[in-house]
């Protein structure tokens, strides 16, 4: 008995959550859910949002035509300028791929349900370009196709 | 170029696309699942969470190109053939 009368024991004097209060809550969130989901309401803050959007793209790209033209210039130094070229062909690539992808992943949810792979034929394209331009190097375009990825990851580590 | 180093690299061609398309495939779909999820759960980090994605994507999707640039290289630039 006395362990029966301990206060961890006694049985809650709040409403069980699975009652009529835990339906209110519920049918809240689902109406504050739909609310979210409703373009009319999205639209009050995306203009935030979608200006937050577009100033990381902004800056995504701005990093990665720095790190291109610094990679561009140090290989004109350090090689020739026929590899310089084709670092820059790929480079452009590059900066176009990532422009491809940040609108395809800026549609998402808004116009279409999954995120497009049209950007992936940019990679298609310079590949096939290369392969049949003898002016431009296979390897230093691929290399300057991949210089979005320092700058993405210069871009993570200043924003941390 | 030899036929069997043909047939090879077009196999071979075939494999690297395909088995490289899965895992980023696969985490995509996740990544999208939950930002859209996050999105309609908190419209007001919807700029956060596209960044976020963009991120993901592009270091995911890499993954896919690596593949795509292998095959190509083994169909259009070979280096095996003679």
């Amino acid at each position: 008995m006395p362990l029966l009368a301990s206060p961890q024991l006694q049985p809650e004097i709040d409403p069980p959550k699975g009652g009529a209060g835990g339906l209110e809550t519920a049918a809240e969130v689902r109406q504050n859910t739909e609310n979210s989901m409703d373009p009319e309401s999205s639209a009050e803050v995306s203009p935030v949002s979608d200006d937050e959007y577009a100033q990381l793209q902004r800056r995504l790209i701005l990093a990665t035509l720095a790190v291109s033209a610094f990679a561009v210039a140090i290989t004109a130094l350090v090689f020739d300028f026929h590899i310089a070229s084709s670092l820059l062909v790929g480079a452009i690539c590059g900066v176009l791929y990532l422009r491809l992808l940040a609108r395809s992943v800026g549609k998402l949810g808004k116009g279409s349900k999954s995120v497009s792979k049209i950007q992936l034929l940019v990679p298609v394209l310079l590949v096939l370009v290369v392969s049949r331009l003898p002016q431009l190097e296979l390897l230093p375009a691929l290399l300057g196709f991949m210089l979005y990825k320092p700058a993405m990851i210069l871009q993570v580590l200043f924003d941390s | 170029m030899d036929s069997i180093t043909t047939a090879a690299s077009v196999v071979a061609a075939g494999l690297a696309v395909g088995l490289g398309a899965i895992g980023p495939g696969i985490g995509q779909g996740t990544a999208a699942g939950g930002a859209v999820e996050g999105i309609a759960r908190q419209p007001e980090a919807e700029g956060k969470i596209r960044g976020t994605l963009l991120l993901s994507f592009a270091f995911m999707e890499s993954l896919t190109i690596y593949g795509l640039v292998v095959a190509l290289v083994l169909l259009f630039a070979n280096p095996f053939a003679g």
